[in-house]
Formats: C-alpha cells, sequence, structure tokens
C-alpha cells in the first residue's frame, strides 16, 4: 500500500509522524509543504485534508491527519521496533504526557514560536495578498492564529501567559525527567518523540530557564533522542534554519 | 480491587462507569461532591498527573499504586488492563479513529459542554471562596472563579453554543455513514461521546435536536439501551444528574 506523508519541517506536528516513520524504518513518499507559502490551504492539497492542517498521512485510501494519533497508527500499522509499553500503566502515562504537552505546553511554546518567526517570515509581503490567503483557511482556529501572527496581534497579556506556562511547563517536564529516564518510564516511545519536537529547541528560545544548571535532566534527555540515528536522519530533512539550530544537541 | 472516584453519572465522570460496567469489573466506588469541591479534601487520591491533567475535575481510577486520570486515556487503561468485551475493537485504522475523536471531544467538544452545564445548571456561593483561593494550578482555580464571580456572560454562552456545532455536526455525519464512530463497531469512542453529549437535548437545543441531528438522536437512544449504561446511571443520587456539572476542560487559547 503507498504511503505519502504530507508535511513542513521536522518540528512540532509535522515532526512527530516523520521521527515515529524513521524510528520504525519505515519508507514513505515524502511531500514537502512550505507552510511560509500557505501551500497547506492551496486546492491540490485541500483535497487530501480539507481542514488545511499539516501534517496529514496517506496510506492506501486512508487519510490521517492528527498528529498524535497518527504517530500510534504507525506504531500499529508497521513492523519494527515498538514505540509503545506493553504495560497498560506506562502506555497511559505516554498518552496522559503527550496531551499535556498537545494541549498546555505546545500551544504556549508555539504563540511565542509564530510572534517571532512565522508573523515576521511572511509579513512584509504584499498585504492584500496576505488578506486574500487568510481568507482561504477553512478552519476559524487556524485563520485567527494566523492573522494575529502576521499583523502582529497577539496580545500582550497572551504572549505573557504564554511565556508563563511554557516554564511552568519547563520546570514540570524537569521533575518528571528527574524521576524517570523516559517519559513514559523506563522505555523510549512515542512520549519522548512527541517531547522532542516541542522541546529540542527550548534550550535556545528559553535560555535562562532551560539550560544545564537549571534543568540539567532535559538537557540530558534531548541529546540522547538527538543521538538517536532516527532523529538526526529525519532533522536532516529539514530545509529552513529552524531545523538546523538542533546541531547544538550535538555531543 | 479497583477504586473509582466519582461523581454523578454525568459528563466525565460517566466514562469510567460505562466502561468498568461494560467489562463486568469489580470495583469499589467512592462518590463525591464534585461541586462542593470534596476533590480537595484530606486524603483523596493524588500525585502529579492528577493534579496537572486538563481536564482539571473529573473521576480517578486507582488501581494499585497506579493513578489514573483523563478520562479517555482512563477507557483506554480499562480496556487495555482488563478482561473482557473488547472496547477497543478492529485494527490500526479504527483505533487512530477512536483517539481521533477522543482528542476532539477532549479539546474542543468537553470545554464547550461543561462551560455551557456550568452556565446554566451551576450554582456556587462565597462560602468556598477560601478553598478555591486556594486551588493550584492557576488554571484550574480560575475556572472556578469564573463560576463564582459570574463570568459566563449571554455573548460568551452564545460562542460556546457555536463551539458545539462543529464537533456535533461531524458527529452527525459519521453517524449517517457508520453506525458508530469508529466505522462498523462499539467502542471506546462512543462511551467517550456519548457521556458528553447525553445532556445536550436540554442544554443545546438549538443544536441537538430531531430536525438537525436525527443520527446522533438515535445515537444516544442505542447507547441509553446497553444493559452496562443501565447499571452507570443507577449510580446517581440525585434525580437529574445530566444537570451536574463542574468547570474544567478550559478552551483553546488559540480561538
Amino acid at each position: 500500500m503507498a504511503l505519502t506523508l504530507y508535511h513542513w519541517e521536522p518540528n512540532a506536528n509535522s515532526g512527530k509522524p516523520m521521527l515515529a516513520l524513521a524510528e520504525k524504518g519505515v519508507d514513505y513518499d515524502s511531500h514537502y509543504l512550505d507552510l511560509l507559502s500557505f501551500d497547506q490551504h492551496k486546492p491540490e492539497y485541500l483535497a487530501v485534508n480539507p481542514e488545511g492542517t499539516i501534517p496529514a498521512l496517506v496510506h492506501g485510501d486512508r487519510v490521517l491527519t492528527e498528529s498524535t494519533p497518527i504517530m500510534e497508527y504507525v506504531d500499529e500499522a508497521f513492523d519494527g521496533p515498538s514505540l509503545r509499553p506493553q504495560d497498560p500503566a506506562a502506555r497511559w502515562r505516554m498518552r496522559w504526557w503527550m496531551r499535556y504537552f498537545d494541549a498546555y505546553f505546545a500551544p504556549s511554546v508555539s504563540m511565542l514560536g509564530w510572534n517571532v518567526f512565522v508573523g515576521p517570515s511572511v509579513r512584509q509581503r504584499d498585504q492584500e495578498q496576505l488578506a486574500n490567503a487568510i481568507d482561504r483557511i477553512p478552519l476559524e482556529s487556524r485563520r485567527i492564529a494566523w492573522r494575529k501572527a502576521i499583523f502582529n496581534q497577539f496580545s500582550q497579556e497572551e504572549l505573557d501567559e504564554s511565556i508563563r506556562r511554557t516554564r511552568a511547563g519547563i520546570e514540570v517536564l524537569e521533575t518528571h525527567l528527574a524521576a524517570n529516564r523516559w517519559i513514559a518510564g523506563d522505555e523510549y516511545s512515542l512520549g519522548d518523540i512527541n517531547g522532542f519536537n516541542l522541546a529540542y529547541a527550548l534550550p535556545l528560545s528559553q535560555p535562562d530557564h532551560c539550560n544545564d544548571d537549571k534543568t540539567p535532566h532535559i538537557l540530558a534527555w534531548l541529546r540522547a533522542i538527538y543521538r538517536r540515528p532516527a532523529t538526526k536522519e529525519t532533522w536532516a530533512k529539514g530545509k529552513t534554519d529552524m531545523a538546523s539550530r538542533v546541531t547544538f544537541l550535538e555531543g | 480491587m479497583l477504586e473509582l472516584y466519582h461523581w454523578e453519572p454525568n459528563g466525565l465522570f460517566l466514562k469510567p462507569l460505562i466502561a468498568l460496567h461494560e467489562k463486568d469489573a469489580r470495583f469499589t466506588s467512592h462518590y463525591f461532591d464534585a461541586s462542593r469541591l470534596e476533590q480537595l479534601d484530606e486524603g483523596f487520591p493524588g500525585n502529579v498527573e492528577s493534579r496537572l491533567h486538563l481536564e482539571r475535575e473529573g473521576p480517578v481510577l486507582v488501581d494499585g499504586d497506579e493513578i489514573i486520570t483523563s478520562t479517555f486515556f482512563m477507557l483506554e487503561y480499562i480496556n487495555d488492563s482488563l478482561p473482557g468485551i473488547d472496547l477497543k475493537p478492529g485494527g490500526a485504522f479504527e483505533h487512530y479513529r477512536m483517539q481521533a475523536w477522543g482528542q476532539k471531544i477532549a479539546t474542543i467538544l468537553s470545554p464547550a459542554v461543561c462551560a455551557l452545564g456550568c452556565a446554566t445548571y451551576l450554582s456556587i456561593d462565597e462560602s468556598l471562596r477560601s478553598r478555591i483561593d486556594a486551588i493550584e494550578p492557576l488554571e484550574r482555580r480560575n475556572l472556578w472563579l469564573d463560576v463564582l464571580n459570574g463570568r459566563y456572560d449571554a455573548s460568551a454562552v452564545a460562542g460556546m453554543r457555536e463551539h458545539l456545532k462543529g464537533t456535533i455536526g461531524l458527529m452527525e455525519t459519521t453517524l449517517n455513514q457508520d453506525p458508530w464512530l469508529a466505522g462498523e463497531e462499539y467502542s471506546i469512542a462512543d462511551i467517550d461521546a456519548f457521556a458528553m453529549i447525553r445532556p445536550l437535548p436540554q442544554l443545546a437545543p438549538d443544536v441537538v435536536n430531531s430536525d438537525e441531528t436525527p443520527a446522533l438522536l438515535a445515537f444516544i437512544e442505542r447507547v441509553s439501551q446497553r444493559p452496562a449504561v443501565a447499571t452507570a446511571m443507577s449510580a446517581a443520587r440525585t434525580e437529574h444528574p445530566e444537570t451536574c456539572f463542574v468547570p474544567g476542560c478550559e478552551a483553546s487559547r488559540w480561538g
């Protein structure tokens, strides 16, 4: 059965299935969408995923569009090393942490990222073209996000709250990793793949709060994941400076 | 022996009651009044995950040393760890569909249902203020303060109804194509959805009604007929469990 992954950079939601597929040793047709050129809102991609969100995995006639459940699908549908613990409690813990990452930690980290990277990257373009591009976004929540990022409309209150949550998340993660080698406990799992996509650049974006002195367990965990061949292979597929930042984890 | 800490059989609290009865599992029931904040009493089970889970208030399942929270994942745990009926039937793609529903219900539908339920039915008084002021983390405290300080105005309630419509419309479309949310067979996705949408014909009749969502109403009726659901509902101590709501499930900060 043909397998195609539509993705952007190895980062956040796109990076989750990319790294899971690499860990499983599964070959796939890679279809890179340039988020900053709004490829994900063009008709050819909306024919695949009408919601216009990235990533999407197409396996035969099956279309999957939610990145964390996609990772579980990849682990179950393909041969290769298991990326989910067998023990039900450890598996529950992996899922609990992935939800904490997806719904609490990552939205705050990403709001800050959109404010300093995505918005400024496209803001200088023709304003009418940008307005038209926003109007073509299918989901209202994504239209709001793009409008705020492009036109610099995140309120200071929103940004302050994202900073507070990001730092709270860093503390919670450090405490967890001080007591557990990996997110689910003793085994490397999808929880670590998810967490790496969220956290690999935190030492650069939050240097005063995420560093070798204050969060040694987070740094050791990030380096251990980056040493894995699948991680290096996946981040080498990046085309922007955002992905290449990961090399600071060398050594 | 499993121990389930729960309130009235409604919303989040109803889900594990149904799943445990579907499994015909033996468990000890610990009933608490979540609207009186009895979950903050000394001796209530807790750990890092129960303090930080994103539904904020909800049932707690204790299995030996394990303290399980976050209801969709609790349903997966119940299925993964107990013998009996398979509540995750099918293969990888059906499991993906269940989890995608679980995610949508937790992050989009539940915040709207809980907020609407609180705005419509929940009344708390100043006697709880000192307990609320001590709640950690801040996000959990703020959801209670919204209720105490009457922050659910008419426009906020209208906004919550709009949030419901998207997910409810998607469920209606799915149930017009398949008998169950993940396809051909009853699963944890149906338990997860049923528990949250059961109060909606009364709570949001403009969204869930016989003209616009006939398949959804038939689904509610079909799940209600299951013996495990009837047994779960018998845990009620009030006449109208469908009116029992507490704050929780924060809406997305991205709009």
